[in-house]
């Protein structure tokens, strides 16, 4: 069989972090491969390689059968190799045409010929099954449809092997089955796909081989039907995966609820209609669910101080807290975690230690650490975090930038945990963690709930909120439609009750 | 729960499909806002001194105060247009004043030695030279565009006064003087150079590949690395083309005066920068605007002739400049915000 992609023995190190270690991988015509694994085993560093955007420190990339040395994306992608990157390389300002074209503009004589892009972007939109103006500028448009400009993007350009990296994390339902369609169609075409994905079920649905890396060594390369998910995840983790049992004790959730520690009172947001108001009880996990839009995310961005309410009351222990800014809510015992972990929660230039210790609460330290933060002393500090969270991280002084999602995301609940805050705010605590360090946070959650924190989880991953909340809260458009206890909060009651249909016939939209 | 499960997704695309609609109508007014704002930026100030220009100003629509106003607001928008790349790049070019001095003074020496078209060239040619110079500082070098170009500021006035020992050069050529001072149908040859330098350089950002690259590499560099764009030759011809515009500008200025000295346009930057980001371009990069960077000089210019005719000292002159500097930034920060909250639905 002819091989159109190979690579052959590629290492690439970061400093103090060997993200691949020797990787061999080839790849036929017609073939979807799917690549799967943990956070932090390489998957990314693979595909930064294969679109040029990386070097590697050694091994070589045949396409073809010949070696190829990729100083940029325009060489890899001039070798025909397209990448559909996980985050958004979109410009904001320009139109979705000039985006899907860009860096292979149809031009002549260096002047876009604007109808023939407009045309062409609106052909593949087509395809993709989108009804956008391709005059739109990529600012105004939701994550959804800049996932699916991206993917347009990649298909515009002249390839044999299209690389996707966690295509769908954005997408709904009848946008992913089109999206499979097309991946096939492709394969039959005889373009060679590799297909990154968390969620294991699309894996099985539309790849023919999967090939799982596990701390920067392929452990694995099988065809899918002689695996099954428990398996593969067996080889994703190298070991069985650990289940977290949640403690579904409805009646303490109620005692919890009479003691409120968090007590928000008809807070009003710009954009919705109704006002906000709920109450978490000390030592409650309170999920908030709903779709994008639901007014979830802006809630707890609001509590936060971080979008100014515009009217309402907001309690912590019976003291009224005033919603100006985040330095406010922290003093007055309120932490969040944002979803945007890269953007707005670790500090890329500051090593572990310092990225945990921030936000520490300066009542707890005595004299001149205050002002002048004693090293030794926050050393041994995180080296407690380290140990109780299971940090996987080399010693102190590692750059977080350089850690995977879930050692990032315990770092960050270090924070939250020295903070001393009363009420921690999570926003997709687990979102792009891996399995392993998921179990984990979820114990940690717990942990700070047991210590009497009320802990407020808003989450789009339905499964999660069903493991771990004690009471879950589900808004609609700006609505509380639902309130689930207990042995009530299951993955099914959450995502019916998102939609607007409520157990029970009962719908408040 | 099964068989719910298809109506679930059902409603859910529905669901999807109205937020498509909703964010498209957010996309819609945003875009409203931004225009509405950039209008409120530039043409209501443009106006408001226009207005009061002619009602308190005494011979301000004089023929000699309007051709003066024209001609002053060409060279600064020549000078600008080259600002306005370089400024939608995330960049800052503080050496367009010197570097407008020695090109004018090379290209004055040039004309007097072999005439007025040669003299012309090779003023541009050398403020393309040096605009290669900042382009290499801040692509190869990696030295930020601000330090790069601050020093070089310095470095080429100091080049400016050393070519010329300190001495005015007088222009001999009458062919040369008489092409700025020209006119056609009543319009100073400068404007009219300006207007199509500033319609070739609408073209080239909003029409041509070029452009494309300078919205991609201001906008979001990581997405122009990724697209394979030469990011660094962008930004080379990005600074050669600054260097270029400010040149034109100064053998049209060199043209006009009959006389240049070392000292020549000092303090040039700084209403450059004023005019662009009055102009509706954003400092934090990838939005460009060319026709209000033509509207801001000519508002610029009424200012300053305005003052000029109404005896103020030259002082104040000064003083207005730096608040319009400090009133374009805060606009500039106002409609990013304005924009950002437009479009997350906050507004509504």
């Amino acid at each position: 069989m002819t091989v159109v992609l190979e690579v052959r023995d590629v290492v690439q190190e970061y400093p103090g972090v060997r993200a691949l270690k020797g990787v061999s991988l080839s790849l036929s015509p017609g073939q979807v491969l799917g690549l799967v694994g943990e956070n932090g085993a390489g998957k990314s560093t693979l595909i930064r390689i294969l679109g040029g955007i990386e070097q590697p420190v050694s091994g070589t990339v045949l396409v073809h059968g010949e070696a190829r040395q990729f100083k940029g994306s325009a060489e890899s992608q001039a070798a025909g190799i397209s990448v559909v990157s996980q985050e958004f390389r979109l410009v904001p300002q320009l139109s979705v045409a000039d985006n899907i074209f860009l860096g292979h503009e149809l031009t002549s004589g260096g002047v876009v010929a604007r109808g023939k892009v407009r045309q062409r972007a609106a052909a593949l939109l087509e395809t993709l099954g989108m009804d956008l103006e391709p005059d739109r500028l990529i600012s105004s448009l939701t994550v959804g449809d800049r996932q699916m400009v991206e993917i347009a993007r990649a298909l515009s350009r002249e390839f044999d092997v299209l690389i996707m990296d966690e295509p769908t994390a954005a997408l709904n339902g009848a946008e992913i089955r089109r999206l499979h369609a097309i991946v096939e169609k492709l394969a039959t075409q005889g373009k060679a796909v590799v297909y990154v994905s968390h969620h294991l079920a699309e894996i099985f649905d539309i790849c023919r081989d999967v090939a799982v890396l596990r701390d920067g060594e392929l452990v694995l390369t099988a065809p899918t039907t002689s695996l099954d998910e428990t398996q593969l995840v067996e080889h994703m983790l190298g070991r069985r995966p650990q289940t977290f049992e949640r403690a579904t004790d409805g009646t303490a959730t109620d005692d919890r609820t009479a003691t409120a520690r968090l007590d928000v009172r008809e807070l009003k947001l710009g954009g919705f209609d109704a006002p906000f108001s709920l109450r978490a009880g000390r030592g409650e996990i309170l999920g908030l669910a709903g779709l994008v839009g639901s007014g979830r995310t802006e809630l707890t961005r609001a509590l936060f101080g971080d979008l100014a309410a515009l009217s309402g009351t907001v309690t912590i222990d019976g003291t009224a807290v005033r919603l100006g800014t985040s330095r406010d809510a922290i003093r007055a015992g309120l932490f969040m975690l944002s979803e945007d972990r890269k953007g707005e929660g670790i500090l890329p230039h500051l090593d572990v230690t310092e990225n945990a210790m921030v936000s520490r609460e300066r009542s707890s330290l005595r004299g001149r650490a205050r002002w002048a933060p004693a090293r030794r002393g926050e050393e041994s500090v995180f080296e407690k975090l380290r140990q109780d969270m299971r940090i996987r991280v080399p010693h102190g002084r590692q750059l977080i930038g350089n850690l995977s999602g879930g050692n990032q995301q315990k770092v960050l609940f270090g924070r939250a945990l020295l903070s001393g805050c009363k009420v921690l705010l999570l926003n997709e605590p687990t979102r792009g963690v891996d399995v392993g360090a998921k179990v984990d946070i979820y114990q940690l959650i717990r942990t700070l709930a047991d210590d009497g924190v009320s802990v407020v989880v808003s989450s789009s991953d339905a499964p999660e909120l069903a493991a771990i909340a004690d009471r879950c809260l589900v808004y609609f458009a700006g609505r509380q439609v639902a309130e689930l206890r207990g042995r009530d909060v299951t993955e099914e009651n959450i995502v019916a009750a998102s939609v607007g249909q409520v157990a029970g016939g009962d719908v408040h939209v | 729960m099964s068989d719910h499960t298809p109506t679930s997704t059902l409603v859910a695309d529905d669901l999807h499909a109205q937020e498509r609609a909703r964010s498209a109508a957010r996309a819609r007014r945003a875009a409203e806002r931004e225009r509405l704002l950039q209008s409120v930026g530039i043409v209501v100030p443009f106006v408001l001194v226009l207005v009061a220009g002619l009602l308190f100003v005494p011979n301000f629509t004089s023929g000699s105060s309007i051709t003066n106003i024209l001609v002053n607001a060409a060279v600064l928008a020549i000078t600008g247009y080259g600002m306005t790349l370089v400024i939608a790049l995330r960049g800052i070019d503080l050496s367009v004043g010197s570097t407008q001095a020695l090109s004018a003074c090379v290209a004055a020496a040039s004309v007097n030695e072999w005439g007025g078209l040669a003299g012309a060239v090779i003023g541009i040619a050398v403020a393309c030279v040096l605009g290669a110079v900042n382009g290499v500082l801040v692509t190869s070098l990696r030295v930020p565009a601000f330090i790069a170009t601050l020093s070089t500021m310095s470095v080429f006035r100091g080049l400016a006064l050393l070519f010329t020992g300190g001495a005015p050069i007088l222009i001999a050529s009458s062919g040369y003087k008489s092409f700025a001072t020209g006119s056609v149908l009543g319009v100073p040859v400068p404007f009219l150079c300006a207007v199509v330098l500033g319609a070739g350089m609408w073209f080239l950002l909003e029409r041509m590949r070029f452009g494309k690259h300078v919205v991609a590499v201001g906008g979001s560099p990581e997405a122009a690395v990724d697209s394979g764009i030469a990011v660094h030759r962008v930004l080379l011809g990005a600074y050669v083309l600054a260097a270029a515009t400010a040149g034109v500008a100064g053998i049209l200025l060199a043209s006009q005066l009959g006389v240049v000295n070392g000292s020549l346009s000092a303090g040039l930057e700084l209403q450059a920068i004023a005019i662009v980001v009055l102009g509706g371009t954003s400092m934090a990069g990838g939005r460009a605007n060319i026709p209000g960077t033509f509207i801001a000089a000519l508002l610029l210019a009424m200012i300053n002739s305005g003052l000029n005719l109404l005896n103020v000292p030259s002082f104040y002159q000064y003083v207005a400049l730096g608040g319009l500097l400090v009133f374009a930034l805060s606009l500039d920060g106002v409609q990013r915000r304005t924009v950002r909250r437009a479009l997350e639905g906050r507004t509504s």
